[in-house]
């Protein structure tokens, strides 16, 4: 009997519980039901716009977040029917959320910004729309699009990019010391002999670390002053080995011996090392472009490239935009906006970032950021090698260099290991 | 006459059944499925060979003469090694330590203790990469006022170093825990025991290995196979305090799962290793179930 009346209470309990969902669905409907009517009458009369909300994926927080909000403020203004939202993800978090979201044909938002390697691979599973035609190729830095392009059909568009273009300093530590930029590679050295005997100074490097994107940035630089873009390309398609004697030359000849001469430091998490910089533990930081945006005084700011240097990394955000998205037009026209007039105003704000889009003039940058981009103007712009890469070779190049960096005499291992780990064709 | 068997008991396994099915056991099924596929082809064995014989499961060229990179299989076996043995035994012995009530400050100093299992782990690994850090952390700072300065370095960054600063750091997140099943045990242990041990002429160390020792068996292998299960499925705190570097010197097998699932975006390796970690976490999981029933 006990048994019944339980299981007339679990059906009563079923029921209710099916008809407290059914009623949510019909209140939905019920809810939205006026508004349909509402728009109906009202197209009739004034054909009011209707009003969208996309939602925006990026890695942007903190200050970045604020300049890149500028950027959706000026979209908004000129979209009134268009409302964005958006939220931080990290591209290490993105990774492992949106295969899986892009399968079951859904979508966390309606533009998201993500590894140019990882949009070609999901514009190549047909997860993508394609901006063929929507943006005109010509008018970017060349060879920006390569990383979101695979057999002519582009799958993301470019942002404003960092660019890695060498070693910053202080000038007023520069002053104070007497020291002067390099002009050859002997002075570089030189340089970095006399900051090593400065007192207080720990190393004439700093060596920033996190999961060891620093350093591939460093190397890269080394990499594109001795070797030319020509091989950093030839890397990134595999077409040049790391033990090729070239690679290897850069290695040995140049970079191993600033390590085994203690001019680097070891690696300091890179928001540390800013501060530990700053305030002359250390001379020289290598970084990109966006250290202008951490610096209590940008004006304060001076760069030193490797004497000789031919290409530099210009390493550019992408947004793609999801087959699955509800607003294929809206957020179309949003990615659009950020590929082209959206590079002007964020430029212009503090973020440190350089124009892909080549309309872009140097009139409208942030003040302390023209000069970089004057001198990144007067060299090749080449793609970042372990962002064209990707996968997990990139993480296998970061954790090597970090290997290489407090071991330099296992150079050796380092090359081979990134060689055996390369992606087969 | 037999009973007919009542099939109201299966009725209240349906609301659990209804969440188990989608969300643990066809995800489990799934992942075994997926582990002798590739490119959606079936491979057999192909996968675990492969993943087994690579060097970042088992590196026999490094293990055990040289540094590490040893694989993420041995790594996560020295774990064990030194993880397991130290918690126990320090949880153990801050229990026999602080049980007595005459101990000024010892709740407070439990709940010190106690504060690496109350943080989040990612939290715990930060702290872990500051700690062993040169010029930040303690640990190095130590060492170079005892005039070693081999190991006065910055210890993540080294292959020679990141693994132990890891283990070392795990231990000292984990040793809350054991410190608390101890010392719940030594609660529960009635004092008449020790009494009656001490009329009888037993010394303290006799009193400990003949009363307390045994009586703890049971917290002991709750505890054991607790913190066995925590070292195989270790991830957060590595990720975050090293990320498996540099070189691989400390990569574990989660960590190497997540690798293969989220960067090489290889989900066939990624299920093999996470076929192998739950093969590995079920030994001492139905060590425990067993012991306990």
């Amino acid at each position: 009997m006990d048994a019944k009346k339980m299981l007339l209470g679990l059906f009563l309990v079923g029921v209710l519980s099916i008809a407290v969902v059914a009623s949510g669905c019909i209140g939905g409907q019920q809810t939205s039901t006026p508004t349909t009517v509402t728009q109906k009458e009202t197209v009739t009369e004034t054909k009011p716009v209707e009003q969208i909300t996309l939602k925006v994926i990026g890695p942007w927080y903190g200050a970045e977040l604020d300049a890149f909000m500028e950027v959706i403020k000026a979209f908004e203004a000129q979209h009134p029917n268009i409302k964005v939202e958006y939220k931080t993800y990290r591209a290490e978090d993105l990774s492992t959320i949106l295969p899986l979201q892009f399968e079951s044909g859904d979508t966390p938002a309606d533009v998201i910004a993500m590894w140019g390697w990882f949009i070609a691979e999901m514009g190549q599973k047909g997860h993508l729309m394609e901006f063929n035609g929507v943006i005109n190729p010509d008018e970017y830095v060349p060879g920006i699009l390569d990383t979101v392009t695979v057999d002519g059909k582009i799958y993301g568009v470019p942002f404003t990019a960092a660019a890695k273009p060498g070693f910053w300093y202080r000038k007023s530590f520069f002053e104070k010391y007497g020291l002067k930029p390099p002009e050859t590679w002997d002075e570089f050295v030189a340089l970095l002999e006399k900051i090593k005997q400065i007192p207080g100074v720990k190393a004439p490097i700093v060596s920033g670390d996190s999961v060891g994107w620093p350093l591939s940035d460093v190397t890269e630089h080394f990499i594109l002053t001795f070797g030319g873009k020509d091989l950093q390309l030839k890397l990134i398609n595999g077409e040049v080995k790391w033990e090729d004697p070239q690679v290897r030359s850069i290695f040995e000849q140049r970079l191993v011996p600033l390590l085994k001469a203690g001019y680097f430091s070891d690696p300091i998490e890179w928001t540390s090392a800013v501060d530990l910089w700053w305030k002359g533990d250390y001379a020289l930081y290598f970084m990109g472009t966006w250290i202008t945006g951490m610096v209590d005084d940008p004006t304060d700011l001076g760069l030193i490239s490797l004497p000789g240097v031919k290409a530099m990394v210009l390493a550019p955000d992408y947004f793609m935009v999801p087959k699955y998205t509800s607003h294929p037009k809206e957020a179309m026209e949003l990615a659009k906006f950020l590929a082209t007039e959206g590079q002007r105003i964020h430029v212009g704000t503090k973020s440190g970032k350089l124009a892909t889009w080549k309309k872009v003039s140097i009139d409208d940058y942030w003040e302390p950021m023209k000069d970089v981009a004057k001198v990144v103007a007067n060299v090749e712009s080449a793609p970042d090698l372990d962002d064209s890469v990707g996968g997990e070779w990139q993480k296998v190049f970061w954790d090597q260099l970090k290997l290489l960096w407090v071991q330099p005499d296992r150079l050796d291992d380092v090359l081979s290991t990134l060689d055996a780990k390369f992606p087969k064709k | 006459m037999r009973r007919p068997r009542s099939l109201t008991p299966l009725f209240f396994l349906l609301p659990a059944l209804a969440l188990m099915v989608p969300f643990v056991i066809y995800p489990v099924f799934k992942t075994i499925y997926l582990s002798f596929f590739l490119d959606g082809k079936f491979v057999g064995l192909e996968n675990y060979k492969n993943v087994l014989l690579s060097s970042d499961i088992i590196n026999l060229d490094r293990f055990p003469t040289k540094s590490p990179p040893w694989g993420a299989l041995i790594h996560n076996i020295v774990w064990i090694a030194i993880h397991l043995p130290a918690t126990v035994f320090l949880g153990l012995g801050i229990a026999l330590l602080l049980r007595r009530e005459e101990v000024k400050g010892s709740s407070i100093v439990k709940s010190i203790i106690f504060l690496g299992m109350v943080i989040p782990m990612i939290v715990g690994g930060l702290i872990i990469r500051f700690l062993f850090e040169e010029g930040a952390g303690v640990i190095p700072a130590i060492f170079r006022v005892l005039g070693i300065e081999r190991l006065a370095i910055t210890w993540t960054a080294y292959p020679e170093t990141a693994l132990f600063a890891a283990i070392l750091g795990s231990i000292w997140i984990w040793t809350g825990f054991s410190m608390l099943m101890y010392s719940a045990g030594l609660a529960s242990i009635p004092k008449d025991y020790y009494e009656a041990a001490l009329i009888d002429g037993a010394n303290r160390f006799q009193i400990f290995k003949n009363v307390t020792w045994p009586l703890l068996k049971p917290i002991t292998v709750v505890v054991v196979a607790m913190t066995l299960l925590w070292d195989l499925k270790i991830f957060d705190v590595v990720y975050v305090a090293t990320g498996g570097g540099p070189g691989g010197a400390s990569m574990v097998l989660a960590l190497q799962m997540w690798d293969y699932f989220a960067r090489a975006l290889n989900y066939n390796y990624a299920a093999v290793v996470a076929v192998l970690l739950t093969a590995l976490t079920l030994i001492p999981a139905l060590w425990l179930i067993r012991r306990r029933e």
